[in-house]
């Protein structure tokens, strides 16, 4: 009875983080503002569920799985939120215009100075 | 050859934690599996090294820090960062930093830009040619030096006790 409060309310947790992750996704400015919601409050949301699950069904074959699909999002979407925004900058994607710094772009074309654009 | 057992052993168990039941034989098929699918990967993950089962486990107490300490500065990055998306209107100053690291370890690098995409309004770009400068994406670069000590200060220490 405890254990199936418990779930609900880290699965209605899960889910409003869920629904955050999305919400900065559509209202941030740019690619890398919108990368930061994903992978933050988005892994928190979905291991949130994940743990809502392991928590509702113990560790049973299905409990088990949910625990380690949780512990993969946790690892893999740091990464993939590097080679998304390495490709974005690699591509030419500029910040948004309340950006105040930019060390990479400074790196990169003391590194490979761009031929002069007309 | 030890390394590669100990490899092997290891994948068999998260076959175990992917199928669900962990018994004798799922650890058995999935580390005859895994033997064969890391064959391939050899240059990579450095068979010949030295395994030490002593060492390996001597970093467990530090690992356990560091996952606690990962797991309150992911709870900080989401309320933060929630605060950020629920405000009225968005008012943000972004940019990208360039921060130093004394690790130089692959192992140490992957920890640590993993740990930064994961923490407060942080977020990996790429790392430099000589692997000594991260570039980091934050959502609040106005005191870029402010955010390169913090990231030295809590995560960095952790990272290397951790994993080097």
């Amino acid at each position: 009875m405890i254990l199936e409060t418990l779930s609900n309310v880290v699965l209605i947790i899960g889910l409003f983080f869920v629904f955050l992750a999305m919400l900065g996704l559509a209202r941030l400015p740019d690619v890398y503002n919108r990368l930061h919601t994903t992978t933050k409050i988005g892994t928190l949301g979905a291991f949130g569920v994940m743990l809502s699950i392991l928590l509702k069904v113990g560790f049973s074959p299905m409990g088990v799985k949910a625990l380690t699909v949780a512990l993969f999002i946790l690892v893999t979407s740091p990464v993939a939120a590097h080679m998304i925004s390495r490709a974005a900058h690699r591509h030419g994607v500029g910040l948004c215009k309340e950006s105040v710094i930019d060390e990479y772009g400074r790196a990169c074309s003391a590194a490979c100075p761009e031929p002069e654009e007309e | 050859m030890k390394r590669y057992i100990a490899y092997s052993a290891l994948l068999g168990l998260v076959w175990c934690f992917v199928h669900g039941t962990i018994s004798v034989n799922n650890f058995l098929l999935g580390a005859i599996i895994a033997s064969l699918i890391i064959r391939p990967f050899r240059s990579m993950l450095n068979f010949d090294m030295e395994f030490h089962a002593g060492n390996a486990l001597k970093k467990i107490p530090a690992q356990l820090t560091y996952l606690f300490v990962l797991i309150k500065e992911i709870i900080k990055a989401n309320i933060i960062v929630a605060k950020i998306v629920l405000q009225p209107k968005i008012n943000i100053k972004p940019g990208i930093i360039a921060v130093p690291i004394r690790t130089k370890t692959d192992l140490g690098i992957t920890a640590i830009a993993n740990t930064i995409t994961l923490t407060p309004g942080t977020l990996t770009i790429d790392v430099s040619d000589d692997k000594s400068i991260l570039y980091v994406h934050t959502i609040d670069a106005t005191d870029p030096e402010g955010v390169a000590r913090s990231i030295k200060d809590d995560l960095e220490k952790y990272v290397l006790e951790a994993f080097e």
